[in-house]
C-alpha cells in the first residue's frame, strides 16, 4: 500500500511551487488582516474583490490593449475605489463587535460579485497575459529571454522570482507607508484603540476608507499575478485561494500583518511540500485538493488549539 | 471656556445624565466628583460626543452639540479617558506623535522632546511599545499625548484610578503647575476627592445624574456632606 | 392608525384561546393542503425545503440561542445523507432503525469536532467550520477504508429502493396518484419536523437550554453562576450536529440520490442566509428560512427584467446576486428575520397581556381601550374594503403571463386571509364595546361595515378551502378552482 520511494529530486520542484503559490497567500492574507485589523471584521468576500480586479485586468490590458502594468496599476486604482465605497456604504454602519451582521454582507457581497461577474464575463476561463513570462533580455548570466533558470537541479521559472520580489517590493512599500506617513499613524493607532484614535482627532472613517482601498489594491495585484498560472481569469478563480489566505492569517494570527505573509508562505510550502510532495512519494495515489485543504486547515486547528490567537497574534486577555 | 446647560446623556435606552448645569471659566481647575455609577465619566463622554447627548455645550462660545468627537478634538479639547486610553501596540514616540495629529505646524518633534525632558522615563522607554509600560508611566503617557495637541481645554477622567499613591501625587503635583505655569483649563474627573479638592478651584458634586452640590473647592472640602460621603477614612 | 393594538385580549381568556385555535387551524389547513393543491414537482420543493429547515433549525441551536459563529453544517447534512444512503443500499436497513444510528452518528461527530473546535474564539470558530465545509465534498472521494464504495464516489450514491407510499397510506391528502410518492414521503418530513420543533422547544426552555442561551448572551457571566462552559457549548453542539444529520437522513429519503456535489461550502451559506432571514433564534425562523431559501431562490431564477440596454434576467447566475442582494437588504433593514417583521405586525394587531399569579392582568385591558375617540372601527372597516376590493384584482392580475405580476396577483388574493377575519373579530368587539357605553355612537355603521364584510369574506375563505381539499377526494365534481 505505502510504497516507500524518497523522491528528493523532485523536492525542489515543489518547494518552488510552494514559495510561489505561498506568496499569493501571503498578498490576500495581508488584504484580509489589513480589514481586520482596522475593523475586526473578516471580509469574506475579499477573494470575490480580487477577482473583480483581475477581471478589470483583463479589461483595460486584453480588451483595451493598454500595457499590462499599466493595467494591473489602474485595476489597483479602481479597487481601491470600490472597496472604499463599500466601507462607506455597507459596513461602516454597522457595531464591529458584533460579527454576525458583517459577516452576513460580506457574504451577501461574495454572492452578488461572484454572480454579476459570471453574467458579464461567463464561466469561461479568459487567457491572461503573463506579468513574468520571461526574463527581460537585459539579464545577465544568459537568463534573458528564458522562462526559468536552472538550480538546484531543477527550474525555477522566473515566475517565481518576479511574484516574489513584488511581494518584498509591497511589503516594503506598506512598511514605508505605515511607518512614516500620517494616514498610516493614523491606521495604526485606528488598530490599536479605536476610541482613542477618536480622542486625538483621527477621522476613523477616512481612515477606514484608507484600509480598504489598501486590501483591496493588494487583492487584486495577487489575483492579477496568480491568473497566469491558474490558466486565466475565471470567477471561480480566487475561491480556493481565498480559504487558503484565510488559513495563512488565522495561522498568523488575524491581528499581524507579518504573521499573515507568513503563515501565507506556510500554507503554500504545506500544500506544496507536505502533500503533494508525500501523496507523490509516500502515498503514490494523488488526493491532492482534500489532503491540501484538510491539511491545511489541521495545521491551523492545532496551532490555534495551543496558540488560539495564531502564531503571532495578540493574546487578548479577558478581564471577568 | 466652557459651558454647559442642561445636559441629557444616555447610552441607548439607559438615561445616565438628567440635565446638568456647570461652567469651566477659562484658567480654572474645576472637579467633578461623585460616586460611581453618578455619572462622572459620562459628563466627560458627553461633552466629547461619545454618547446620546442633548442640551447645550458651548466650547468657546460655539455649541458643538453633535459636533463629531475628532473634530471637537481639533477645536482645542483634550481628553484623557479612564484607564488611560494609550495605544498599546504602539511605542512610547508614536502615542505622542499621534497625540498632536490634529496639528499643522512643524514643532511637533521638539514637544515631543519637551515632554521627554519632563518625564524622563518615557524616553528611557521611547520605542517600548505603549502597552507594555506600568500604570503610572501609561498614566503620563497619556498626559503627555493629551497636551501635545496644544489643546486649551483639558478633560482628565479619574487620572488617579489604579495608581500607587506616591505616583498620584506626583502626578497631581503636576497638574497644578501645569495649571499654574500655562494657565491651561482643566476639568477633572475623579473619585479621590481629597486630592482633587486640593488641586481645583471649584467643584461640583454628581449624584444619579444631578449635581447636588457646589462651590469653591475650600468651602466642598469643609462641607459636612462631603466629608462624609468623599472625605471620610 | 391607532397607537394601541387592534385587539388586546388576556393571557389564557376564551378570546385568547380563540385566536389561538384559529392560527392553529390556519397552520393545519396549510399543511393539509399543500400536497393537495401543489404540482409534483412543487412538492419535492417543499420536502426540499422542509428539510432545509430542520438544517437550519441544527444551525440556529448553535449560533442563533448560544451564539457562536459555526458555518458549517453542510458537512454534517452530507454525513447523515451518505450513512442513511449507504445503510439503505448496503446494508438494506429499515429507515426506522437507521434514524436513531444517524442522530448517534452525527452526535458522536459533533462531540469529536466541537470539542477542539469550540476552544477557539469568534472568528477563528467561524474559519474552523467554514473549512469543514470545504473540506468535506472531497471526503467522499477518498478511496481509503471503502469510503468511496459506500459513497459512490464521484458520481454519488443512488438508493434504488425509494421510498413510496404504501397502499393503507393512501387516505392521507394527496397521497394517490401522480404525486403519491412524493406526498407520502411529504408527510413522513413533516411528522419529523413536527417532533423536531417539539423536542427543540422543550429542550430550549428547559434547563440546560437556558444555560446555553445565557452563554450566548453573556459568557462570563453564566461561568460565574456555575455553568459548565466546555460541556454546554460542546453539548449543544452535537445536538446541532445530530439535526443537521437528520436532515440529511431526510434529503437522502426524499431524493434517493447523494452527491458529494450537494453539499458543498455553498449549501452552508444557503443555511445561514435561510436562518437569518428567517430570524435567528427564533424557532418558527427555521421554517420560515427553509422556506424562504428554496422558494425564493426559484423565483429569482424566473424573474426577467428587461432594463432597456441590460436584460436583468435571473436565468443564468444573477439568480445568486439578487439572493445576496435579499440577504444584505435583511442584514440592513431587518436583521430579525422575517418572524421580526411578522412580530411587528402582529403587535400592532392584537396585544396578549398576561396575568399576575392572583389572576389578574397585569395592565387592565381598561388602560388599552382607546375610549369614545377610538378609530379601531374605522381601521377594521378600512381593511375589510380593502381587502374586498384587492381581491377580484389579484384575480384578475392572475391573466397576466409575468412572474412578477403572478407574485403580486397571489399576494394579493392571499391577503383576505388576514384582512377578513380581523376585520370581522374587530368589528364584533367594537360593537360590543360600544353596547358597554365605551364608544361614541358614530363609529357603529363602520363596526358594522367591518363585520359584516368581514364576515362574509371569512366564510369565502372557509369554504374555498374546505371546496379545494374535498375536490382531491370527489371526482365528478366540477367547482371552480379560484
Amino acid at each position: 500500500m505505502l510504497a516507500v520511494t524518497w523522491n528528493f529530486d523532485i523536492l525542489p520542484d515543489f518547494i518552488f511551487n510552494g514559495l510561489q503559490a505561498g506568496a499569493i497567500y501571503a498578498t490576500v492574507a495581508l488584504a484580509l488582516v489589513l480589514i481586520f485589523k482596522a475593523t475586526t471584521l473578516i471580509n469574506f468576500a475579499q477573494g470575490e474583490l480580487a477577482m473583480l480586479g483581475a477581471f478589470f485586468v483583463y479589461v483595460i490590458n486584453i480588451e483595451q490593449g493598454l500595457w499590462l502594468w499599466l493595467s494591473i496599476l489602474l485595476a489597483m486604482g479602481f479597487s481601491a475605489l470600490l472597496g472604499m465605497a463599500i466601507e462607506r456604504t455597507l459596513t461602516r454602519p454597522f457595531d464591529p463587535s458584533d460579527h454576525l451582521p458583517v459577516v452576513l454582507i460580506t457574504l451577501g457581497l461574495f454572492l452578488i460579485v461572484n454572480a454579476v461577474a459570471a453574467d458579464i464575463w461567463s464561466f469561461q476561463t479568459k487567457r491572461a497575459a503573463d506579468a513574468f513570462g520571461k526574463f527581460p533580455g537585459w539579464v545577465p548570466f544568459g537568463w534573458g529571454g528564458e522562462r526559468f533558470i536552472e538550480v538546484f537541479g531543477t527550474r525555477l521559472r522566473y515566475q517565481t522570482i518576479g511574484i516574489w520580489v513584488t511581494l518584498a517590493l509591497v511589503l516594503f512599500g506598506m512598511g514605508l507607508i505605515l511607518n512614516r506617513t500620517k494616514i498610516g499613524l493614523s491606521f495604526r493607532a485606528v488598530s490599536s484603540n479605536v476610541e482613542s484614535a477618536r480622542l486625538v482627532g483621527v477621522n476613523t472613517g477616512r481612515t477606514l476608507g484608507f484600509g480598504w482601498a489598501l486590501a483591496s489594491m493588494l487583492g487584486t495585484l495577487g489575483a492579477a499575478l496568480v491568473a497566469p498560472s491558474l490558466g486565466g481569469y475565471n470567477p471561480n478563480m480566487m475561491a480556493a485561494i481565498l480559504i487558503y489566505a484565510l488559513a495563512g492569517a488565522a495561522l498568523g494570527g488575524l491581528d499581524s500583518l507579518g504573521g499573515a505573509v507568513l503563515g501565507g508562505v506556510c500554507v503554500g510550502l504545506i500544500q506544496s511540500v507536505v502533500v503533494s510532495w508525500l501523496g507523490v512519494v509516500v502515498l503514490e495515489q494523488a488526493y491532492m485538493s482534500i489532503l491540501q485543504l484538510a491539511a491545511a486547515f489541521l495545521v491551523i486547528l492545532i496551532v490555534l488549539m495551543f496558540r488560539p490567537s495564531g502564531l503571532f497574534g495578540t493574546r487578548t486577555i479577558e478581564r471577568v | 471656556m466652557l459651558k454647559v446647560e442642561g445636559l441629557h446623556a444616555s447610552y441607548g435606552a439607559v438615561s445616565v445624565l438628567r440635565g446638568l448645569d456647570f461652567e469651566v471659566p477659562d484658567g480654572e481647575v474645576r472637579v467633578i466628583l461623585g460616586a460611581n455609577g453618578a455619572g462622572k465619566t459620562t459628563t466627560l463622554r458627553a461633552i466629547c460626543n461619545m454618547c446620546n447627548v442633548s442640551g447645550t455645550v458651548e466650547f468657546e462660545g460655539e455649541n458643538i452639540v453633535g459636533t463629531s468627537t475628532a473634530q471637537i478634538v481639533q477645536k482645542g479639547v483634550a481628553h484623557v479617558p479612564q484607564g488611560r486610553g494609550t495605544f498599546p501596540e504602539l511605542s512610547v514616540t508614536d502615542n505622542l506623535l499621534v497625540g498632536a495629529y490634529v496639528r499643522k505646524d512643524n514643532e511637533v518633534r521638539d514637544d515631543i522632546g519637551r515632554w521627554f525632558e519632563i518625564f524622563p522615563r518615557l524616553e528611557e522607554r521611547k520605542d517600548q511599545l505603549a502597552g507594555s509600560l506600568s500604570g503610572g508611566e501609561q498614566q503620563m503617557l497619556a498626559v503627555a499625548r493629551a497636551l501635545m495637541s496644544r489643546p486649551r481645554l483639558l478633560l482628565l477622567d479619574e487620572p488617579s484610578l489604579g495608581l500607587a499613591p506616591l505616583i498620584i501625587e506626583d502626578l497631581f503635583e503636576r497638574f497644578t503647575a501645569l495649571n499654574k505655569e500655562t494657565g491651561l483649563t482643566m476639568l477633572v474627573v475623579e473619585q479621590n476627592a481629597n486630592l482633587a479638592l486640593e488641586m481645583a478651584d471649584y467643584g461640583y458634586v454628581i449624584e444619579s445624574g444631578h449635581i447636588t452640590l457646589s462651590g469653591p473647592a475650600d468651602q466642598l472640602k469643609n462641607d459636612p456632606a462631603v466629608q462624609e460621603a468623599y472625605l471620610g477614612a | 392608525m391607532a397607537s394601541t393594538p387592534l385587539l388586546v385580549v388576556e393571557k389564557g381568556s376564551k378570546q385568547h384561546k380563540l385566536w389561538q385555535s384559529v392560527g392553529v387551524v390556519y397552520v393545519v389547513a396549510l399543511v393539509l393542503l399543500v400536497p393537495v393543491v401543489l404540482e409534483p414537482f412543487e412538492i419535492s420543493k417543499m420536502n426540499r425545503a422542509l428539510t432545509l429547515s430542520v438544517a437550519i433549525l441544527a444551525v440556529n441551536l448553535v449560533v442563533g440561542f448560544n451564539g457562536m459563529l459555526a458555518l458549517g453544517h453542510s458537512a454534517f447534512m452530507g454525513l447523515g445523507a451518505f450513512v442513511t444512503a449507504s445503510l439503505i443500499q448496503d446494508e438494506n436497513m429499515d429507515y426506522w432503525y437507521i434514524i436513531p444510528i444517524i442522530l448517534i452518528v452525527g452526535f458522536v461527530f459533533g462531540v469529536i469536532l466541537g470539542l477542539p473546535a469550540l476552544r477557539v474564539k469568534g472568528l477563528y470558530l467561524a474559519l474552523t467550520t467554514i473549512a469543514m465545509a470545504v473540506v468535506f465534498p472531497s471526503l467522499v472521494n477518498i478511496e481509503q477504508l471503502g469510503i468511496a464504495k459506500r459513497t459512490g464516489g464521484p458520481n454519488g450514491k443512488v438508493v434504488s429502493e425509494t421510498v413510496d407510499a404504501p397502499s393503507y397510506m393512501e387516505w392521507l391528502p394527496g397521497v394517490d396518484g401522480a404525486r403519491g410518492d412524493r406526498a407520502y414521503r411529504y408527510w413522513m418530513i413533516v411528522v419529523v419536523v413536527a417532533l423536531t420543533m417539539l423536542v427543540i422547544r422543550n429542550y430550549i426552555r428547559s434547563r440546560p437550554g437556558r444555560a446555553v442561551i445565557a452563554i450566548r448572551d453573556h459568557e462570563a457571566g453564566a461561568a460565574v453562576y456555575g455553568v459548565n462552559l466546555p460541556m454546554y457549548k460542546t453539548v449543544n453542539f452535537a445536538i446541532s450536529a445530530s439535526l443537521g444529520a437528520l436532515a440529511g437522513l431526510l434529503w437522502s429519503m426524499d431524493k434517493s440520490f447523494v452527491a458529494g456535489q450537494d453539499f458543498t461550502f455553498l449549501l452552508a451559506i444557503d443555511l445561514i442566509i435561510g436562518l437569518v432571514i428567517g430570524g435567528v433564534g427564533t424557532l418558527q425562523g427555521s421554517l420560515v428560512g427553509g422556506l424562504f431559501v428554496v422558494w425564493v431562490r426559484d423565483l429569482t431564477k424566473r424573474i426577467s427584467i428587461p432594463l432597456g440596454f441590460y436584460d436583468l434576467s435571473g436565468e443564468g447566475p444573477l439568480a445568486n446576486a439578487i439572493f445576496g442582494l435579499i440577504l444584505i437588504l435583511f442584514t440592513f433593514f431587518a436583521p430579525g428575520g422575517i418572524v421580526s417583521l411578522g412580530r411587528l405586525v402582529q403587535s400592532k394587531l392584537i396585544r396578549v397581556i398576561p396575568l399576575r399569579p392572583d389572576g389578574e392582568p397585569i395592565q387592565p385591558l381598561a388602560d388599552l381601550d382607546p375610549g369614545p375617540e377610538s378609530t379601531r372601527a374605522q381601521v377594521a372597516m378600512n381593511l375589510a374594503i380593502i381587502g374586498a376590493v384587492l381581491l377580484p384584482l389579484g384575480w384578475l392580475a392572475m391573466n397576466i403571463d409575468n412572474l412578477i405580476v403572478g407574485v403580486f396577483a397571489f399576494a394579493l388574493r392571499f391577503q383576505i386571509l388576514i384582512t377578513m377575519p380581523i376585520a370581522l373579530i374587530v368589528g364584533i368587539n367594537e360593537l360590543q364595546a360600544h353596547k358597554e357605553g365605551k364608544r361614541s355612537d358614530s363609529m357603529v355603521g363602520q363596526a358594522n361595515v367591518a363585520r359584516i364584510l368581514g364576515g362574509i369574506g371569512t366564510v369565502f375563505l372557509v369554504l374555498f378551502g374546505f371546496f379545494h381539499f374535498v375536490d382531491q377526494y370527489a371526482t365528478g365534481f366540477d367547482l371552480p378552482i379560484v
